[in-house]
């Protein structure tokens, strides 16, 4: 059974975002969906939230995912991970006949986390890992084994950074699009060397809910229905004492599931278009890497900047490039539309302490 | 439709303890042993994992699940966490079957996990911060509040007392006493029950589970490889989950319509339409006894109640009875790791069905069971019908067990073992939005306000801009609505929002109040004053007691109480509309509040050698057969192939000398993002004939010239060293000869 992305709403990105609570800011990101998507809310079977209680600050997140989403007494669960998974999750609902559309939904209000680095230093293994420094440190960690593995350096890193950072002036979504170049992101303050502050994304708010829907809901409803032809998610050790910093095995195990399921045998070849997490700038590389992409890909990597120019959004992060690819796909992508685009891959990264990756791969509907 | 149908083909669990040594990976990797075990598989053939666990204010681990991927047997694996509060038990065999009703896995590892001694001062203060932080925080309310007030509402429409009520928990201690893994199992009785210390009327003592730390596990897989692998295995026929809004004090707390819902999904699935006839055992979510009656009439789909008080009042909920209700002992028995609990009642089903139950054995002919869960703001219904195939009670692993075949090592205190202690810093402001400020501004001029849909003409309360029952339809109309309303339930506390005990004498009594002029029964929370505890009841009208006007912040605090008036008071006044332009310029600082809990992490097996090794000056690995590799640190058990290992018998000693720095970062900060004095340097060290490396900060040197390969000494730590003290120092560039 074919699983498609019917709409999908996106509010956002922000540095801060007063105006508007958690759950107007996913109202609206929702009402977009289900307009996109050509149907209402009460047309929509269930939904997944992908949250974490202490990005939320409840103690219980899930408590409040229904209302906002218009979801009130509907199945409806929460998986707190990737975006990417939560997607995942709901094309398994759907492949078991039980269920015609279901939403997915993600937020972040990062900047209502006054202490984000405590919160990130509170990920780390309690007995064996939290140091007291800055939870950035795993970070520099796999920064240093990485290019000591490859032929990167930290001016190709560096470059990444100002690269996306600069070209994302073109995305009108971007707040954290400006002129940099490598010398300097790579002069900026070291937090764990050699990641400098330029090479982190920076935290921001933002919704995002897509709508999936089976083929026959593509058919009856949808606008421009984008196929979801392969999803896979994978985590690395979590023991990062034997984990291999010099890569992302999640990735790569996400990336082989969702190939084989797309039936797609040369990634590069065959996607027009790629987004990798790069909440660290290292990260985008090393996902490159572990996708089977090399450096010819580049060009065609985040066009809308990715999150070094939209921002950390926690749960939501790979959900934003989703959100993105859906666009380049349909062609409405604007100024930083990638020309022909058919066939997307987008991985998402949890961020440290985890290699919790996911993977997917989409593809405009033949008609 | 999809036709793939789902067995459970073998289950594992550690022991339910109050305060447990291992670590949560530990605990999670015991379990996920005994499964594999039971299914007769290897982790090698299992296709994917997914875990369920509730809080991670429990654990008190942000992300919990990623550090629980290696004792859940999901390194390299597609492994992901599914989350609806109390009702996560439940769930995970229900996020299972997707995995493999969707045709996308054969198999699928399936684990709920809870440590809850971590969190202090108790547990229970996790629970503060459920609710709503700007409209239900400051109030201090905990889950038994709730609890107690959906309980006191339940007694008042079904006419249940406390003493019919308390014939659950002592059902429910009685079953316990043959289940391996039980807690609280014991013989009481209802005079017991009733003679227990008040916490929050009417809720007592032995009303309540208790707190646990548990994992539980099960194996679930395709018809072909469950018909290859097991004798008898049980399939899932039927799964339902609901989810309800989180506006709790605008629900019908009586009958939980969302656990109905849910239950007619799974029915619908497993081809039941009368439940009463066409199921054999029962494992409603109990924990607390009037819950166990509260699910029933829901899984029961009878609304009028009838029913589960004749089978109460019959006996029949017996294990011998003709519908045997919690033959495992429930959560009130066994205990109540939350999500653990809700995957035992999934496993007692599986025991059941397949005839291994032992001693637990129901008497009648059983063929199906339905289990279910419930939690978050009392909001969520999890269910999940199974049945088998036929056979007679067996002799198996699982119907001999005894509580000492079972993992799982019980402490009398934290502090008994190594620990670590962490206070984590969590600092919030949270943004109002449009609604909440309207809703507080409200507050800081005196008045309650609603907002009206023009779609289903709801007067909503608190505020809200677009309406969560019609496709989210803009709601631009504010009004200020009457200060009065009428109580609909309550409870006389006493005990504080971390279950401290109030001052002797001093009681809070909370109530959800019906607000005049807002939709029927739409109201809020709050603390009711100028009455005694005699005088409480439902039905009473009240009257907002506001705060001085020069001391009100915008806050729901500006109301005092809310105090008893004579019956007509209010009942006359008229919602106000709020003019737009009264609204345009209004703002409302964000709401500030904190997740206030401490933690005292247990060292596990494997931590626990680890740090008496470093005390020492010493190190060691723990040697895994399967892998013939040593690992570091010190673990209980290898992620990779999932063995247990023993960290005493199995260990090897290493040269703490032999060490190589494999990477290194200089930091610039602390853990809050504040500039350090000076930068610090911290090493991943691997040791010679070990698998991993070590972790640790390098002493003060030169900063610069660190390099990788460069050789260092894991030096001795004090002996209550925690992460942060474990130092490396540069030995010179020609010591390893």
């Amino acid at each position: 059974m074919g699983v498609f992305i019917l709409g999908v709403g996106y509010c956002g990105s922000f540095p801060t975002s007063s105006g508007l609570s958690y759950r107007e800011l996913i109202a609206r990101a929702a009402a977009m969906a289900y307009q996109d998507a050509g149907i209402s809310a009460e047309q929509v079977d269930g939904a997944v939230s992908v949250e974490e209680d202490f990005v939320s600050g409840y103690s219980i997140a899930d408590e409040y995912s229904p209302d906002q989403i218009c979801m009130v007494r509907k199945p409806i669960y929460t998986v707190p991970g990737d975006f990417l998974q939560g997607i995942g999750s709901a094309a398994m609902q759907i492949r078991t006949g039980r269920f015609r559309t279901v939403a997915v939904e993600s937020y972040s209000k990062a900047s209502n986390i006054l202490t984000k680095d405590e919160l990130l230093h509170f990920a780390y293994d309690p007995i064996f890992n939290r140091f007291g420094v800055t939870p950035h440190y795993l970070a520099g960690i796999e920064m240093q084994s990485f290019l000591g593995a490859t032929s990167f350096t930290a001016f190709d890193v560096a470059e990444y950074s100002s690269k996306s950072r600069s070209s994302a002036l073109s995305n009108p979504l971007a707040p954290y699009a400006s002129c940099v170049d490598a010398a300097d992101v790579l002069r900026a303050r070291q937090v764990a060397s050699p990641v400098t502050e330029l090479m982190i994304a920076r935290p921001a708010d933002a919704a995002i809910v897509v709508v999936l829907g089976s083929d026959e809901a593509a058919r009856a409803c949808a606008r421009k229905p984008i196929r979801v032809s392969g999803i896979g998610w994978a985590s690395g050790n979590s023991v990062i004492e034997r984990r291999d910093h010099r890569i992302s095995a999640g990735t790569a195990v996400a990336a082989d599931m969702a190939y084989e399921e797309a039936a797609v045998r040369n990634p590069e070849e065959e996607a027009d278009v790629a987004y990798v997490s790069d909440i660290y700038a290292h990260r985008a590389l090393m996902h490159m890497e572990a996708l089977g992409l090399s450096q010819d890909m580049l060009p065609r990597i985040n066009p809308d900047g990715g999150a070094q120019a939209n921002g950390d959004q926690f749960e939501a992060t790979s959900g934003a490039r989703l959100f993105d690819a859906v666009r380049q796909l349909r062609g409405e992508a604007g100024a930083h539309q990638v020309k022909g685009a058919c066939r997307a891959i987008v991985q998402g990264w949890r961020g440290v302490p985890t290699d919790t990756c996911a993977v997917a791969v989409l593809e405009q509907e033949r008609s | 439709m999809n036709n793939n149908r789902v067995a459970v083909i073998g289950a594992g669990m550690t022991k339910f303890v109050r305060r447990a040594s291992e670590t949560p990976g530990e605990l999670t990797s015991y379990a996920v042993q005994m499964a594999l075990e039971d299914a007769g598989l290897t982790i090698d053939d299992i296709d994917c994992v997914c875990l369920g666990t509730a809080p991670d204010a429990f654990d008190g681990i942000h992300m919990k699940a990623e550090n629980l991927v290696a004792g859940a047997g999901a390194r390299h694996k597609p492994y992901m966490r599914h989350y609806v509060g109390g009702g996560t038990g439940v769930m995970s065999p229900i996020h299972g079957w997707m995995h493999v009703a969707s045709g996308k896995f054969r198999t699928c590892l399936v684990i709920a996990e809870e440590k809850m001694s971590p969190c202090n001062p108790h547990p229970a203060g996790a629970f503060l911060t459920i609710f709503d932080h700007t409209t239900e925080q400051a109030l201090e309310l905990t889950l038994i509040h709730i609890f107690s007030i959906e309980m006191c509402r339940f007694m008042h429409v079904y006419g249940y007392s406390e003493e019919e009520i308390a014939q659950v928990s002592v059902l429910c201690k009685k079953n316990a006493l043959d289940h391996p893994a039980a807690q609280i199992a014991q013989k009481i009785t209802v005079k017991d029950v009733m003679n227990s210390p008040v916490l929050s009327w009417p809720v007592k003592r032995l009303d309540i589970s208790p707190t646990s730390d548990a994992a539980a596990a099960i194996v679930l897989a395709n018809e072909q490889v469950a018909r290859a692998h097991c004798k008898a295995p049980v399939f899932i026929e039927g799964v339902g989950y609901r989810l309800d809004t989180a506006y709790w004090c605008t629900r019908d707390l009586a009958f939980p319509n969302y656990v109905a819902m849910a239950a007619r999904d799974a029915y619908e699935m497993a081809g039941i339409t009368r439940p009463a006839e066409q199921i054999d055992i029962w494992e409603p979510y109990d924990p607390f006894d009037y819950k166990a009656l509260h699910h029933m009439n829901a899984l029961l789909l009878d609304k009028s109640g009838r029913r589960t008080r004749e089978l109460l009042a019959s006996g029949a909920f017996e294990r011998d009875g003709s519908h045997p209700m919690c033959p495992s002992g429930g959560a009130l028995g066994v205990g109540n790791p939350i999500a653990a609990t809700g995957l035992m009642k999934i496993a007692e089903l599986y025991f059941q069905l397949s005839g291994q139950a032992g001693a637990r054995q129901v008497k009648k002919n059983a063929l199906r069971g339905v289990a279910q869960a419930w939690g978050d703001l009392m909001q969520v219904g999890t269910v999940v019908v199974m049945s088998s195939e036929g056979g007679m009670p067996r002799t198996t692993r699982w119907s001999r067990m005894k509580a000492q075949d079972l993992a799982g090592t019980a402490l009398k205190s934290v502090e008994d073992v190594p620990n670590v202690k962490d206070e984590p810093d969590l600092r919030y402001a949270w943004d109002n939005g449009m609604a909440l400020t309207t809703y507080l501004d409200g507050f800081k001029k005196g008045v309650i306000r609603g907002s009206k849909c023009p779609k289903c003409g709801r007067m909503m309360i608190p505020v809200r801009c677009f309406c969560e029952l019609c496709n989210l339809h803009a709601v631009n109309d504010v009004y200020d609505l009457p200060d009065t309303g009428t109580v609909q339930t309550y409870t006389i506390s006493r005990i504080n929002w971390d279950s401290s005990p109030l001052p002797e004498g001093k009681v809070n009594i909370f109530a959800v109040i019906a607000i005049d002029g807002a939709a029927p029964e739409m109201g809020l929370v709050h603390k009711l004053g100028e009455v005694s505890q005699k005088e409480v009841k439902i039905g009473m009208r009240v009257k907002a007691v506001w705060k001085p006007e020069d001391k009100r912040a915008g806050d729901v605090l500006d109301i005092k109480y809310f105090k008893p008036v004579s019956g007509k008071e209010g009942l006359d006044a008229k919602p106000r509309q709020v003019k737009p332009a009264e609204l345009d310029s209004i703002s409302a600082k964000p709401y500030k509040g904190r997740i206030p809990m401490k933690y005292i992490y247990t060292a596990g097996e494997g931590g626990s050698r680890f740090w008496k090794d470093v005390a020492k000056g010493k190190l060691s690995g723990t040697w895994c057969k399967a892998c013939d590799a040593v690992h570091v640190p010190p673990a209980a058990f290898c992620e990779c192939s999932m063995t247990a290992l023993d960290v005493e018998k199995d260990a090897r000693a290493l040269d703490p000398r032999s060490g190589r720095i494999a990477s290194f970062t200089i930091v610039t900060e602390d853990r809050s993002g504040h500039m350090l004095d000076d930068p610090q340097v911290v090493v991943q060290v691997e040791f010679e004939g070990a698998t991993g490396s070590v972790f640790g900060r390098l002493e003060a040197g030169s900063n610069d010239s660190i390099e990788v390969g460069m050789p260092v000494e894991l030096v001795k730590t004090p002996k209550d060293a925690g992460p942060g003290q474990v130092a490396f120092k540069l030995l010179p560039p020609n010591a390893r000869k």
